[in-house]
């Protein structure tokens, strides 16, 4: 500025020749100045990171698929360090069911200076406070298990959801009754009167998958020609002990009417058997999702008829391909396909009793 | 107009304001103590942290609470000394303020110490050894040898009168020095009330198959001891799909997992020592923010550990230890 100035004064006063030379002069330097320090940064881009964090809250430490999760979680990050010699550093916390816990955990993430979050929201609807956090730090996000709302996905580029397609999952699950009724018609129904009677162990209330997975697993089951007929229903909040509680009071509201148990998860299945062996029970057939560890021993024990298994291995694979990714500031891995660039969905299978 | 002595009020009335301003929002008079993040490396021996559930409850608490910087790590393969150096070496180097660590081999960790390759404080977790005691290395953890005398008296207790009529006991399970200590404590007093000790080093299938055997004959009491709580839990697993009677059957061993608990409250173990991990995750990170901080760090005694059994679950004594309130 200083030298335009000047020139355009001296310019005037008619010395052309020596302000052409200053002006080129002082433009030369300029550029040279922006060469130099453009080539730092770039050099500064370059340089290779050895490690990096990544900090993990779940909703729940103790439901059994997100403690799956989270050992798959451990096994990539062992594997990937071993192949790339990248240090990898898991902070994984336990939200122990509350937002302001998990809030917090986001802002201790933030100042430990992690380089990428990887979140189990505790309530869907209430992501955004945690978006606008990671934001302001300019920290990617992938969420996992529990869909934020479409509004606040759209709101950042660096922000990723991992899941199984709840339809699909409810699909599966009513597909193994509709396989199982055509082959073994009084297997399912009982008392031979026809119809099919069911019972309904719910997850809260407040999570899209248990809408979906309801929705769809009856309707299956209904264009599956199975005759069905619920007797209740509840809310068991995905969790083993209250699903445990709720079928011991149906058993003793309704004795030898429950034929079938349709269960939004392993964990509430898992429930409903302790409290039909606690009846002595065991001709009821129960079905869940989610494929758990003890759910499987379950399924092949004969105590669970089915389950739906979205693969865990390749589930927590994506989570943290696609944190290790953005920890490194590189794009998404080319194989996980993304729809709309953000929503990554983790194929399933059914499992079912020998 | 005012007077010159409301003039004076209202100047010192300012003064007041702006007083309680500096010392409110700005740290020019009281000084805000800068806060320290302390960097430290829990590394244990294990591929897995189910053993250590309780243990990093405690851990992350005291990390919270002193201001701890942790981070878990775990082997890539169980029980391997030159995986643990490297980790060591490379938590120091990447800034670790100090390290605790449940050695593979703590005479190896001590020698890297005493080389110098060491140079942050160091805890050892469960560890036979003691330190030099030159004040930057600490012990914590639990006696495993009178965990294994309380065991071995138990058992006794429970299969002297009860059908045990070899007097046999089976043990099995890792070679870890954890373990070896703990055999060692039960040996002694099934040497003492004259019962004989055998070694069962077969492979799994062929343990499963010898289980069913005796599980086959009734009359004839199968009493087993598992060394480490990894073992203790497969043979809870083949118990349960053998589905043999427990009068036949009696398990014994060590361990927290949520998943002996359950087995000891559905009866398929008898007895177990059971360890306060959330109070050892706890002191070791607190250990370690003092000795960060050059801070005299006491000699600690061994923690708390008790043997229980099924009844005993519902205890609040127990409760507290087994499932810490975070």
């Amino acid at each position: 500025m200083w030298s335009l100035r000047k020139c355009c004064t001296r310019l005037s006063k008619g010395r052309n020749g020596e302000c052409a030379r200053r002006m080129v002069r002082s433009i030369l330097a300029g550029v040279l100045l922006a060469g130099i320090l453009t080539g730092c940064k770039g050099m500064e881009g370059e340089e290779e990171k050895t490690s990096i964090r990544i900090g993990v809250s779940l909703y729940r430490g103790d439901d059994t698929f997100i403690n799956n999760i989270r050992g798959e979680l451990e096994t990539c990050a062992k594997d990937y360090e071993q192949r790339h010699g990248v240090k990898v550093t898991l902070d994984i916390q336990d939200a122990k069911g509350s937002q302001n816990i998990q809030n917090n955990q986001v802002e201790r993430f933030i100042s430990l200076g992690c380089d990428v979050m990887c979140i189990n929201p505790v309530d869907r609807t209430a992501a955004s406070a945690m978006i606008d956090k990671a934001m302001t730090a300019g920290i990617p996000v992938v969420f996992f298990n529990r869909q934020p709302v479409e509004e606040d996905m759209d709101r950042w580029d660096q922000l990723y959801y991992v899941g199984a397609v709840a339809r699909e999952s409810a699909v599966l699950q009513g597909n193994i009754v509709v396989d199982k009724y055509r082959k073994e018609p009084e297997s399912l129904d009982l008392n031979g009167d026809g119809v099919v009677s069911y019972v309904l162990l719910e997850g809260e209330s407040s999570h899209q998958d248990s809408l979906i997975r309801t929705e769809w697993s009856i309707q299956t089951l209904k264009d599956g020609g199975v005759p069905i007929e619920k007797i209740t229903g509840g809310i068991a909040n995905w969790e083993r002990s209250q699903a445990s509680a709720l079928m011991e009071q149906w058993l003793d509201q309704y004795p030898r009417k429950i034929e079938l148990v349709v269960c939004n998860n392993d964990d509430m299945a898992l429930g409903a058997i302790d409290a039909l062996e606690r009846a002595g029970i065991d001709e009821i057939k129960l079905v869940g999702i989610d494929a758990t560890t003890p759910g499987q021993e379950a399924v092949r024990a004969g105590k669970l008829l089915g389950t739906v298994s979205a693969d865990k291995e390749q589930y927590a694979g994506a989570i943290f391909s696609i944190a290790a990714a953005k920890a490194l500031g590189e794009p998404v891995p080319e194989e996980l396909s993304l729809e709309e660039d953000k929503y990554y969905w983790s194929p399933q299978e059914i499992m079912v009793s020998p | 107009m005012m007077t010159r002595k409301e003039k004076a009020l209202w100047t010192l009335y300012g003064a007041a304001l702006f007083l309680l301003f500096l010392l409110s929002s700005t740290d020019l008079i009281i000084k805000e103590k800068e806060r320290q993040i302390y960097g430290i490396s829990v590394i244990i021996e294990d591929t897995s942290d189910e053993n250590y559930v309780n243990f990093r409850k405690g851990m992350d608490r005291a990390a919270m609470e002193l201001h701890g910087d942790v981070s878990f790590i775990t082997l890539y393969d169980k029980g391997s000394v030159k995986q643990q150096e490297e980790f060591i070496l490379r938590e120091q180097q990447d800034g670790s303020r100090a390290l605790i660590v449940s050695p593979v081999d703590a005479a190896e960790v001590l020698a890297m110490q005493e080389d110098k390759r060491i140079n942050v404080p160091l805890i050892l977790l469960n560890s036979e050894i003691a330190p030099a005691g030159d004040g930057i290395t600490e012990r914590i953890g639990f006696d495993y040898y009178q965990m294994g005398q309380e065991l071995g008296a138990q058992i006794v207790a429970d299969t002297a009168l009860d059908g045990n009529r070899k007097k046999q006991v089976f043990l099995f399970g890792e070679a870890d020095p954890v373990s070896e200590r703990f055999r060692d404590g039960i040996l002694e007093e099934l040497e003492e009330a004259e019962y004989e000790a055998v070694f069962w080093e077969e492979s799994r299938a062929s343990l499963k198959e010898a289980v069913a055997k005796v599980a086959e004959k009734r009359g004839e009491q199968l009493v087993m001891a598992a060394l480490d709580p990894m073992s203790l839990t497969e043979m809870c697993q083949l118990l349960s799909d053998i589905g043999t009677e427990n009068k036949m059957v009696k398990l014994y061993g060590r361990g927290t997992s949520v998943r002996l608990l359950n087995y000891l409250d559905k009866g398929v173990i008898q007895g177990l020592c059971i360890t306060d991990d959330f109070s050892a995750g706890y002191l070791s990170v607190k250990m370690a923010v003092d000795l960060a901080e050059n801070r005299i760090v006491e000699d600690m005694e061994y923690l708390e550990s008790r043997c229980i059994r099924r009844e005993d679950l519902r205890d609040v004594e127990f409760e507290k230890m087994l499932y810490p309130i975070e």
